[in-house]
Formats: structure tokens, C-alpha cells, sequence
């Protein structure tokens, strides 16, 4: 389930609600934010590929805007997102929207429940099989019916994996395309994707084309997922970049299912770079590192952090440590011990990086540090 | 089709709690009183801290100012509804913008197409400034803007229109909302990251203090953060923290805390639960009045007053049944007077389905009037004060708001806890436990979880004009083309300087009025020097 609103209305109350409520539900719910453009959002209804997609409006806009998303999904070549429409949407205009291939309006005072009730009446359309061979594009771009195949491929990689002939296929093709994998780790709150969305448009600029694997977690209980990343990294909807977020399951060190396969059909569709965020869990994250060339460790001052990666061997998988959000007290003690820590006898001298808003140039080493620029 | 109605009258099993989901007690007595100093805490009515209320006569000696929120399509149009309320009896305007100028866009921008003059007025220049308010003596009425984000923008307008009409800026009365922190924790309308934000905040307080000492500088909002589901206790909490944030930032400015401080204002919200809500007003006079004497050293008792005016809540109000809302509005509208407002709007009810119809917004206005010409509320002073429930809530609210204001600055102080996300959390997580006790039958809304009726009588609904886009889209093309662009091009060069050097960018923002620049271009001006804030977060 993808839950967006368009347009300038930035009342989120009810959108909000709906995405925890779906999510203690079950269900996967990726949140794509407030003001995106139609055609934001049906790129995005195509990396993530949504069986739903909820729009909210309390504007009244609704009849210039949810039409415009029809025809910007129709446009990708999408045939099963289903579109949802909630918010203050008058008796009429819900008659209009139907015929227009809406199939569920829901105005206020709906209970979560009744929403719920209406998706297990309509499970969404069956998955048909995917031939890779077909829509890839051998040249530059992720063209945009591509982003439904390639959105279409990692639900399947997600679902049950590739079939063992695929798999060999893509091994085959794989020879001599250089996708450069990385990694980027830290606790919770640390500021992963805030990082990767101030990267994304100085990559675009580089003229690289960028996938974002941005994992979150999932219930243990319920299933459920709410996955917020997108709202941070959307760089409007540049056909260079390509996000998909993963529900990350717990006990599986922080990285999605069959990663390995979705980095080699990402490497198929000829991506330069792919941006892996791990869901911030700790101890076992140094799993990402049999996958990827480098990791980014990010730290943020005053959080006691750097103690915990320690001991849990973490400085030392990682390739380049960034102390996040340095414009917070704190940031250079932390750096200090960092240095101190790095630079012991024997150890491989990571290079420390302070980012944030006010050393940009720290994001700039980075990205030379990721596309090897010297 | 038979109705089946059927109305819960056995005891609730579980505690009854506030709306806020705050435990009530069956009863208070003086026993839960024992932490509240009678004359220290409570006091008397005009006297400090003001727990009683701002004025020793309150409505005796004068009501509070009726004002009901109005504005779509065009300036023209507009304008024709504020003669209607002024002709029934309404006595003050408030103006709502459209999405479009709220976000600082243009009419003829691409993003603004399905929205121009839908929810609001749409303004582009100085020119519609000069229509919105055409034939109202401006130094008569008082005039309220609802606009934030390009708030010092549409007060440059306002004045430069005012003064090009022959009015003294020395005697105009009004308030613009002028609040942008709330748009950062509940509202979304927001353009510039929070510190430039706030530093045109600031810019507005320094100029108008300087040379529009009548008008209220900022309105501090509780209101969009209590809509955004937060409980009452937090909006009354980061309303004053957000109050606090701009009294800081203004003396760091070098004002005077008495220069500027009678000037500041409050709007809250008006929600269902009226001793909670009443315990709300009462315990901000009190927070504020404290705040300002012991903290801030303020000496003037003007300062320490904390004047607000209150909104009924639009979140409480459903599209079943519509005509039940009338019924909550005035509910709620009690509580605001119970609670000592000084000004007051009604929403409509057909408000959660359109906006309202001059119907709709007639019988709002009488609720009101209702309320202060015949129920008698208005005959004594702070008719709830000594109450034990009253008094118990109040005191608990105030210290409340105060644990809140610790957890604030451990976080920080208030630009921190808005970049870690602390505020939205807050809200966001109050709001589904909201939701989640009425999924559960805990809470009960009358018409959509109780009392539910088949068969419904549609009220007759207010049509968006269809060619008020369009015709705001001709006059935007026809101020273009008559104004020099030269002059627009030197004033916006003025408008980026100013905000390089750190100036205070009001006088430039006057010049570029005059000059007929619209909001989206002294916003791009602006934004190349402050940046734009993206999208945040859940």
C-alpha cells in the first residue's frame, strides 16, 4: 500500500492515521509524503510496486488532481495499482471518480477497520510471470514502463526468489557491468536517509543512475511495515533514480531477504550505483558487508553510539565513518575519539567524514569516496 | 427503511476520560486542591497572573470580537462576502487564503492548477490587496490575515495597499497569523527551512513594533496542532513553547521585551470537551503571565496578559448528519466564552463538506450571538473559577505544559526538537491513540458511531466558480503586463540583499510591493538566500 497526497494540502492527520493502522493491519505501507507531483507518484506506485495506492485531499482539488495521477499511472504503463481515494470528496464527485477507475473513496469519520474490510474483499490482481528479456532497455536510462518491470521483479525476489534459469541468465549478463554496491548503517534515528537524499541530486548531477534500496522494519507480530524513507529521498521523479523500499524482517541483520538477487537484476538494468540503508539494528549488521563494496557507518554526536559500534565490531567493517547531523554539540568530541580509535596500531585508518547542513563539503567526499573521483 | 437509533445510557466500564484521554475523577473536592495557592494561583479577574482572565469587567464592559473566517475565488468576490458580514452584525474580518498563496505559489504557477481561490482568496499582488478590502474603512475595522510561510510578503502588501488608499499604518488594527513554527510541527506550510522562518517572523515584529504599533505581530497557534490530533495539554504546551522561541529570538534582536511583547497574541483551539478546554484557557493565561513576569522580566502588565482568540474545532466535525454540527459548534463556542476569549469564530456546519454556504455561515454568526445576548454567561466574570473539577484541571494543565517545556529543552531547545522530529511524534502518536479508542467504541461520535441515521437529508452545498481560476489567471496577466519590469527586477535585487546581509527585509519587501512583484517572485527572491524546506518526515 502506497499512501501519498497531492497536490499543495498538507494536512496529514487522516493519511497518518490510515498508515499505522494498515500497518498494525498487516500490511505493508509505504508512506510517499505530502506535495508530490502525479507523476511523482506514479513512478513511485512503479518502483515500489503498490497493489494499492491511497490518495489523500482535503482541498477539494480532488477532481483536477486524482485524473491527473490516472493518467500519469496509465502513462507508466501500470495495469494493477489500484487507486483509493479518501479524504473530503463530496456524494457527486465520488460517483465521478468511480468512472474514472477509482475503486474506493473513503470520507471522514472512516474507521481503520472498514478500510481493512474493503482490501480483504479485493485482494489485489495475482502476479503474472515476468520475462526479463522483454522492456529491458540496453540503453542509459531506466525508461518508465522498465520501472514497472523492474519494480514488478523485486516484489518477486521478495516473494520467493528467481527461478535457478533466471538467476544463471542474469550471472551471464552480469560480466562486465560495474554496479558499485554501498551500504549505509547506523542506529535508528541517525539520519540514513536524510544522508542519501542530500547525496541523490549531487549523483544525478554526476550523471550517475542510482538505485535505493531503503530497508525499514517489519512487525514481528503483525506483519505490518510502515515504510517512511521514501518521503526524505524522493528527488521528484528524475529517471536516474530508481527507490524501493523493503520490509525488513527481525533477525535478519538488518538486510532485506535474497538481497544478493535483487543486486544482480538492479546490475542488469544497468544501474551505476546502489544505495543500500540497513535498518538500524546493531550487532549483526556486519552481514551487509559479504554484499556490498563499501560501507558508510554513520554516527551522530552525543548518543553514546560510538561506544555501542565498538564493541560491537562495527568500526571495523566499516570503509568510511560519517559523523551525521554535525551541526549538533558534541561533534567534535566524537571525533576525536573516533580519530583516536582508527588510528590505533594495527588498525586499517578508516577515514572519518563530518556531514550535515553546515559542511556540505562533507557529502561531496562521500560521493568522491563512492564513484572513486579522486 | 426503519432507523434504529439507539442512545447508550448505562454506565461506561472502563474510567471516563477527557477527549484528550486524560482519567476524571467522579468528583473533586478541596482535597485535590491542595497543591493550588487560592490569590496566588487563581486570583482575581484583571488582575495577575490572570487566571481569571485578562479584564476585571471581561463581557460586562465589552464583548468579545465576533470574527468569522471568510474568503474564495477572487479579491473581488471576496470582498462582497466581508460587506454581507459586516451588514449582519459580524465585527471584525478574517481572511483566508487560498492553498496557493498559503504556499507562497502564484495563480499561474504549474502547481497551483485545481487550487487557485478554492479554499481561500487567491492573491498574487498588491493589486488584489487593494480589491479584497475596497470600501472598508481599515482604520474601523480590524482585519485578520491567516497566512504564515509569506506572511511579512502579504503584510508588505496590506500596508503598501493601505497607504496607497490614505490610510495612517499608524492606525491600523489587526493580527496576522505570522506563526510558522506550528506549520513545521502540524500544518505543512512552510517554504524556508525553520531558521530563516523564524527570522521573518522576527522581521515582521521589529518593523510593525517600529512603525504599525496597533497590529497584533504574530498569532501564536495552538489551533492546527490541536488539529493535527495532538491532546490539549501538548497544544497548549508547544503553543507556548512556540511563544517563548519568539520571545527569545526578538530580544536577541535587541527589543525591548515591553516593546513588543503587549503585541503578541494566541489562538487556540475550541474542541468537545468543555471543562478540559475551559482548564486550557485558563492554565495559559496563567503559564504566560508567569513566562513573561518571572522569566522574561517583563514589567508592563500588558506584556504579561495572554490575549487569544479561539476557533471551534473543524477536526470534530463529521459529513454524517451534518446539521449536528451546529450542535457541537455551539458547545464549543460555550467553552471559548466560559474560558474568556477575545475574539471568536463559529465554524460552519456543511464545513467538512465544502465551504460554507452564506446559510451556513449566517447561522454560525447567530450561534454566537445567541451565546452572548441570551444565555447570560457573559453577566459574570470567570463563572467557572473556583470550581474544584475547574480548578483541579487547571492546575493540572499548567503543570503539565511545564514538563513539557523541560522535555523541550533536554531536547535541545525548539529548532532542535523540530529537526529530530519530537513535535510531529508527539502529535502524530496522540492522534492515532484518538482514532484508535473510537475504532474501539471507547469514544463515541454522535451520527457516526452512535446514533446513526439511514437516511440523510443533503444540505445544500456552496459551488466553487468554476472561472474564478481563470479570472484570477487574467488579472495575474494583466498586472504583469503593466507594471516596469525593471522596477520589479531592482526591487527583488533589493528584496535577495536585504536577506544576504541579515537585514531586516521588510523595507524591501514594501518597495517590492509597490512595484507590483507578486508572491511567488519574492519568494524565489527570498528562497535563493534562505533555501527551501523539503517535505519532512512522518
Amino acid at each position: 500500500m502506497l499512501l501519498a497526497k497531492v497536490g499543495l494540502d498538507g494536512h496529514d492527520r487522516g493519511i497518518k492515521i490510515v498508515a499505522r493502522g494498515l500497518r498494525d493491519a498487516g500490511y505493508h505501507v509505504i508512506y510517499g509524503g505530502i506535495w508530490q507531483s502525479p507523476d511523482a507518484v506514479a513512478a513511485a506506485a512503479a518502483e515500489e510496486d503498490a497493489d494499492w495506492l491511497g490518495l489523500s485531499l482535503l482541498s477539494g482539488a480532488h477532481m483536477t488532481l486524482v485524473p491527473r495521477v490516472i493518467d500519469a499511472l496509465r502513462a507508466t504503463g501500470n495495469q494493477h495499482t489500484e487507486c483509493l481515494v479518501g479524504g473530503i470528496i463530496p456524494k457527486e464527485d465520488t460517483e465521478r471518480l468511480r468512472q474514472l477507475g477509482v475503486c474506493g473513496v473513503f470520507g471522514p469519520g472512516t474507521s481503520i477497520a472498514e478500510i481493512v474490510d474493503f482490501l480483504r474483499q479485493r485482494s489485489p490482481q495475482q502476479t503474472e510471470t515476468v520475462d526479463l528479456t522483454s522492456g529491458v532497455d540496453s540503453g542509459d536510462r531506466v525508461a518508465l514502463p522498465d520501472r514497472v518491470l523492474l519494480g514488478r521483479l523485486l516484489s518477486l525476489i521478495e516473494q520467493g526468489g528467481l527461478s535457478a534459469t533466471m538467476l544463471n541468465d542474469l550471472h551471464r549478463q552480469r560480466a562486465g557491468k560495474t554496479t558499485r554496491v554501498m551500504a549505509f548503517t547506523g542506529s535508528a534515528g541517525v539520519g540514513k536517509s536524510s544522508l542519501i537524499a542530500n547525496l541523490l541530486p549531487r549523483l544525478v548531477q554526476r550523471d550517475q543512475r542510482v538505485a535505493v534500496l531503503a530497508c525499514d522494519p517489519q512487525s514481528p507480530i503483525t506483519g505490518g511495515a510502515l515504510l517512511g524513507d521514501r518521503v526524505r529521498m524522493s528527488a521528484g521523479s528524475d529517471e536516474r533514480v530508481f527507490i524501493r523500499s523493503l520490509a525488513v524482517p527481525s533477525g535478519q541483520q538488518g538486510i532485506a531477504h535474497r538481497l544478493d538477487q535483487m543486486l544482480l537484476v538492479l546490475a542488469h538494468f544497468g544501474f551505476d550505483l546502489v544505495l543500500v540503508e540497513s535498518v538500524g539494528v546493531g550487532q549483526g549488521d556486519v552481514a551487509i558487508r559479504q554484499h556490498v563494496d563499501r560501507v558508510y557507518l554513520l554516527l551522530q554526536p552525543e548518543s553514546g553510539d560510538a561506544i555501542q559500534w565498538e564493541k560491537a565490531g562495527l568500526l571495523e567493517i566499516a570503509d568510511m565513518i560519517v559523523i551525521n547531523k554535525c551541526d549538533l554539540p558534541g561533534a567534535d568530541r566524537l571525533e576525536t575519539e573516533l580519530r583516536e580509535q582508527v588510528n590505533l596500531p594495527g588498525s586499517r585508518g578508516v577515514p572519518v567524514v563530518r556531514a550535515g547542513q553546515s559542511e556540505p563539503s562533507g557529502w561531496d567526499e562521500i560521493i568522491r569516496d563512492m564513484t572513486g573521483e579522486q | 427503511m426503519a432507523t434504529t437509533l439507539h442512545s447508550q445510557t448505562s454506565a461506561p466500564r472502563q474510567q471516563p476520560t477527557t477527549v484528550s484521554g486524560v482519567a476524571v475523577k467522579q468528583v473533586y473536592s478541596d482535597a485535590d486542591l491542595s497543591q493550588v495557592d487560592v490569590h496566588q494561583d487563581i486570583g482575581n479577574p484583571g488582575r495577575y497572573p490572570y487566571t481569571r482572565g485578562i479584564h476585571e469587567t471581561m463581557y460586562r464592559g465589552r464583548l468579545w470580537t465576533m470574527r468569522q473566517f471568510a474568503g474564495f475565488g477572487t479579491a473581488s468576490e471576496t470582498n462582497e462576502r466581508f460587506r454581507v458580514l459586516l451588514r449582519k452584525g459580524q465585527t471584525g474580518l478574517s481572511t483566508a487564503f487560498d492553498l496557493p498563496t498559503l504556499m507562497a505559489l502564484d495563480s499561474d504557477d504549474p502547481k497551483s492548477g485545481g487550487e487557485v481561490g478554492r479554499l481561500g482568496v487567491a492573491i498574487d499582488t498588491m493589486d488584489d490587496m487593494l480589491v479584497l478590502y475596497d470600501g472598508i474603512d481599515l482604520e474601523k475595522i480590524s482585519v485578520s490575515m491567516t497566512i504564515n510561510a509569506p506572511a511579512a510578503i502579504l503584510m508588505a502588501f496590506y500596508l503598501a495597499a493601505a497607504q496607497e488608499r490614505g490610510f495612517d499604518v499608524r492606525e491600523l488594527r489587526g493580527t496576522i497569523q505570522n506563526d510558522i513554527l506550528k506549520e513545521f510541527h502540524a500544518q505543512n506550510e512552510f517554504v524556508f527551512p525553520p531558521e530563516p522562518s523564524v527570522g521573518l517572523v522576527v522581521d515582521l515584529i521589529e518593523y510593525c513594533t517600529d512603525c504599525v504599533p496597533r497590529w497584533n505581530t504574530v498569532s501564536i497557534s495552538g489551533y492546527h496542532i490541536r488539529e493535527a490530533g495532538s491532546t490539549a495539554s501538548q497544544e497548549l504546551a508547544f503553543t507556548l513553547a512556540d511563544g517563548r522561541h519568539y520571545v527569545e529570538q526578538t530580544l536577541r534582536r535587541g527589543l525591548a521585551i515591553d516593546r513588543f511583547a503587549p503585541r503578541l497574541s494566541f489562538f487556540f483551539n475550541a474542541h468537545n470537551d468543555l471543562l478540559e478546554e475551559v482548564s486550557k484557557y485558563r492554565a495559559a493565561r496563567r503559564l504566560w503571565a508567569t513566562l513573561m513576569r518571572e522569566s522574561f522580566h517583563a514589567q508592563d502588565p500588558a506584556s504579561w496578559k495572554l490575549r487569544f482568540h479561539a476557533q471551534t474545532a473543524g477536526c470534530s466535525l463529521y459529513d454524517k448528519q451534518p446539521q449536528v454540527n451546529l450542535i457541537r459548534v455551539a458547545y464549543q463556542a460555550m467553552a471559548a466564552v466560559l474560558g474568556g476569549c477575545q475574539s471568536l469564530h463559529t465554524n460552519c456546519m456543511d464545513e467538512t463538506l465544502a465551504l460554507p454556504t452564506e446559510h451556513a455561515a449566517t447561522l454560525a454568526l447567530r450561534t454566537q450571538q445567541v451565546l452572548a445576548l441570551e444565555t447570560g454567561v457573559t453577566n459574570t466574570v470567570d463563572p467557572l473559577g473556583g470550581s474544584y473539577a475547574i480548578e483541579s484541571m487547571t492546575d493540572a494543565m499548567v503543570r503539565e505544559a511545564r514538563s513539557y517545556f523541560e522535555k523541550i529543552d533536554q531536547a535541545g531547545g525548539m529548532l532542535a526538537a523540530i529537526q529530530t522530529g519530537f513535535f510531529r511524534r508527539e502529535i502524530a502518536d496522540a492522534a492515532y491513540q484518538y482514532q484508535t479508542a473510537i475504532d474501539r467504541g471507547e469514544k463515541k461520535i454522535v451520527g457516526v458511531t452512535d446514533c446513526v441515521e439511514p437516511d440523510e437529508q443533503p444540505l445544500e452545498l456552496h459551488e466553487v466558480d468554476p472561472m474564478a481560476e481563470s479570472r484570477q489567471l487574467e488579472r495575474l496577466r494583466r498586472v504583469k503586463q503593466q507594471r516596469s519590469r525593471d522596477e520589479v527586477q531592482r526591487s527583488l535585487q533589493a528584496v535577495r540583499d536585504a536577506a544576504r546581509c541579515g537585514e531586516n527585509v521588510f523595507p524591501a519587501l514594501i518597495q517590492a510591493a509597490r512595484t507590483r512583484a507578486t508572491v511567488g517572485e519574492i519568494t524565489a527572491a527570498m528562497a535563493e538566500i534562505f533555501g527551501r524546506q523539503g517535505a519532512r518526515q512522518m
